[in-house]
């Protein structure tokens, strides 16, 4: 599976290489900034490629553009998005209506190898990835006649891990559930919350999303 | 004193009309008569009514010199000698008294324009009468040179026309000066020194019109105590307003400039203060001001405390309005050097404010680009590692508890980072960051920002502030459900708003983090309020300037 990485870092750049060489990728281009990224990704077509969200030459928003860019213009090569902030909105901006082949990780998930190559993986082949810092203190926040009060604590779980965009096997493996076991919740919480149960796999993360966020956002 | 002078007033005019008769001059000693008496009584009025002027006692002088040249009519040859030697000084006492209006003295060019003149009407008349001149009963005829005596005669009427000229573009240059209600006033004293300067000239020639320009110049000239006694009023009524001053002053009102303004009848005046320990004039705000060049300053021990701006003034009425204003200036000074003070401290919290600001910036930075991106690679590392590793258990435990230390590490650090500086806000502007605040928030936020662009960095960071600390307190304390924020511009003031639908009741006097809020909002020169009735909900508002 061929990958761009964008990190302006060295020590970093060459890590997370070195990484996803052992985890059997073919890391195709090594970019210090968004203009390299974004030449690579036009003329290599990679599958995914994995953006650090604060690059030069500004360190502001360089690395969001970039990836709000190749999502727009190639839709063939998959976005994770690397921060060490934990920013649900810019989360949002990258998702914008679809999460499919989208991600926004937290740069510390890194050091689980299994996991984060998961991730990567996962996103590549058109599935999402969601900080789970994101989704918990989304899941925490209180809300008037909480629906998710309604819930079993087998079925929060679940609900967690739909949120992080894993796949009903991900979290069937996960849980150590059988798939149709899994099923069964997932149709149980879209029952209780409410929720359609329209769509594949890809399509119910966002629904979930904003379902938990319940905000009321009017842009300027 | 003043009542002899009338009775040698009325004395000096029975004298003229006595004097005229047998030479047929009654129409002539009329006039003069009209000008001893319109002279000495307007004079003996203003002495009267402002004894501490000179002008009243000059124009009794005048009075009383304008009937010394009657007494050249006298058939006494020593009165018609002393006559004709005083016959031209009234020329000069009109130009003293005219230039020295209002006060009574002389200042500037008019003063050896004035002596210049007596000197002439002296001198030189005096001169022509030794060389001859004016015919038999001169007394002090030494030489007989009538025709060089008329000669210097001549240079004597062209000299003393001269200056009274000289004297009419003084009047000129105070016309322009001078507070409207006094113009008139100028006005007929140069029409006066006009008449008699085209007189002057007249008599070098023997022309027929002399006699009437004669007459139509003293008429004028009588006429000018007139009008000063009008303008006396006119003063008695800026007197009457500083009066008015002196009553307004003793309510202790906060800004003294309008009182100042009504007594001076300048909307323009106003009260500066010195302020020594900022070696700098402010206005009654304690903002910095220039100090015009045509300020009246106000001392104390040599020192300047205050200073009057305003227009030309008539100068006895500003020194009862500085008198006025002094008695109560130490409280209008001790305010604005309070405010001054205010400004000052405002100002430098917002520096230190913007200072902290800038570092904490700073150190956000230095820790993204450092301790975080070294841990980053650290646990990297750590999990490259792990997952190289051949299995051996206790191995793989070792590092995968390291690798634990390290998130914690990063977690923390993380908050610290974010404690420190909001990065979201420089890198993506206060919409982005807002959203991303609304969406960690406990309770559901209904979320509305109406801008079109960024704003200056320290606006946007107070703002997100207010919105951070107001929605982190709905979730401590407001028991609320859902939070709404609205962020609008406002022209040049940005309107950030909190509301809730909580319980109320909000402490909003200490340790509830608003007072740090409304520092930083005020350090900016915006401010902050919170309502807060039991059992409605909360509401914050921050006002922040940020044109």
């Amino acid at each position: 599976m061929r990958v761009a990485i964008a990190e302006d870092s060295v020590l970093l750049r060459e890590g997370l290489a070195a990484l996803l060489t052992d985890a059997g990728f073919d890391v195709v281009a090594r970019c210090g900034d968004a203009a390299a990224l974004l030449s690579a990704v036009s003329s290599l077509g990679p599958q995914v490629a994995v953006v650090d969200i604060r690059m030069p030459p500004t360190h502001t928003d360089e690395g969001l553009r970039a990836a709000i860019t190749i999502r727009d213009r190639h839709p063939s090569t998959a976005v994770l998005m690397l921060s060490q902030h934990v920013e649900p909105a810019l989360a949002m901006r990258l998702f914008a209506d679809s999460a499919a082949g989208a991600g926004y990780l937290l740069k510390d998930r890194i050091s689980d190898v299994a996991e984060f190559v998961a991730a990567v993986r996962r996103v590549a082949a058109g599935g999402t990835a969601v900080d789970p810092v994101i989704v918990s203190s989304l899941v925490a926040r209180r809300r008037p006649d909480d629906p998710l009060d309604a819930l079993t604590p087998r079925e929060r779980e679940v609900l967690e891990l739909m949120a992080s965009g894993h796949s009903n096997q991900g979290i069937a493996d996960r849980l150590f559930l059988t798939l149709r076991a899994v099923e069964k919740y997932v149709s149980s919480v879209f029952g209780k919350l409410g929720l359609p149960a329209t769509g594949g796999e890809s399509r119910r993360v966002l629904a979930v999303l904003l379902f938990l966020r319940q905000d009321q956002v009017f842009p300027g | 004193m003043r009542a002899g002078l009338a009775v040698a007033g009325l004395a000096a005019a029975a004298m003229s009309i006595a004097l005229a008769r047998p030479g047929g001059h009654l129409l002539q000693a009329g006039l003069f008569v009209w000008i001893l008496l319109a002279y000495v009584s307007c004079g003996l009025l203003a002495w009267t009514r402002r004894p501490e002027s000179a002008f009243g006692r000059l124009m009794v002088l005048v009075g009383f010199g304008a009937s010394l040249s009657t007494l050249a009519w006298s058939s006494n040859a020593l009165l018609h000698t002393v006559g004709l030697a005083l016959d031209l000084l009234v020329v000069a006492l009109f130009l003293h008294v005219f230039l020295a209006f209002p006060s009574g003295r002389l200042s500037g060019p008019a003063r050896p324009l004035v002596v210049t003149a007596y000197a002439v009407s002296i001198g030189l008349q005096l001169t022509v009468m030794v060389l001859g001149g004016f015919g038999p009963g001169n007394l002090l005829r030494v030489f007989d040179a009538p025709s060089v005596a008329e000669v210097v005669h001549g240079v004597e009427l062209v000299t003393l026309s001269v200056l009274l000229l000289a004297g009419l573009g003084l009047l000129g240059v105070r016309l322009r000066a001078e507070p409207r209600a006094v113009r008139w006033l100028i006005g007929s004293f140069a029409l006066g020194l006009l008449s008699l300067a085209v007189l002057l000239v007249l008599g070098l020639f023997v022309i027929p019109g002399f006699a009437q320009v004669q007459q139509a110049t003293l008429a004028v000239l009588g006429l000018a105590p007139v009008a000063f006694l009008a303008g006396l009023l006119d003063a008695r009524l800026a007197r009457a307003s500083v009066g008015e001053l002196v009553l307004a002053l003793r309510r202790e009102p906060d800004d003294l400039s309008p009182c100042l303004a009504r007594a001076l009848r300048d909307p323009t005046a106003s009260l500066l203060y010195w302020l020594p320990q900022y070696r700098s004039w402010v206005d009654h705000d304690g903002a910095p001001a220039a100090l015009p060049s045509s300020a009246t300053l106000i001392e104390r021990d040599g020192e300047p405390v205050a200073a009057i701006t305003h227009r030309p003034a008539d100068r006895e009425l500003l020194e009862a309005v500085v008198a006025a204003v002094e008695m109560v200036i130490d409280n209008g000074r001790l305010r604005a050097e309070l405010r001054a003070g205010l400004l000052e401290v405002r100002a430098s919290r917002a520096r230190v404010l913007e200072a902290g600001r800038r570092e904490r910036r700073r150190l956000e930075r230095d820790l993204h680009d450092g301790a975080q991106q070294r841990l980053v690679g650290l646990s990297l590392r750590l999990g490259l590692l792990e997952s190289r590793l051949n299995d051996d258990p206790a191995a793989r435990q070792a590092l995968a508890a390291a690798r634990e230390e390290v998130a914690t590490s990063l977690s923390e650090l993380r908050d610290l980072a974010h404690g420190l500086y909001p990065a979201v806000l420089s890198g993506h502007g206060l919409a982005v960051a807002l959203e991303s605040a609304a969406a960690q928030a406990t309770v559901p936020v209904r979320l509305e920002v109406g801008l079109d662009s960024r704003l200056p960095e320290p606006v946007e960071v107070a703002a997100y502030y207010v919105v951070c600390e107001s929605l982190t307190n709905v979730g401590r304390h407001a028991g609320a459900s859902t939070a709404r924020v609205e962020v609008n511009r406002a022209g040049d003031v940005l309107v950030v708003e909190i509301a809730d639908d909580g319980v109320g009741g909000a402490d909003t006097t200490s340790g509830s983090g608003l007072r740090g809020l409304a520092d930083r909002v005020e350090a900016l020169g915006g401010t902050l309020r919170v309502w807060s009735p039991g059992g409605g909900g909360t509401r914050v508002r921050a006002d922040l300037p940020c044109g």
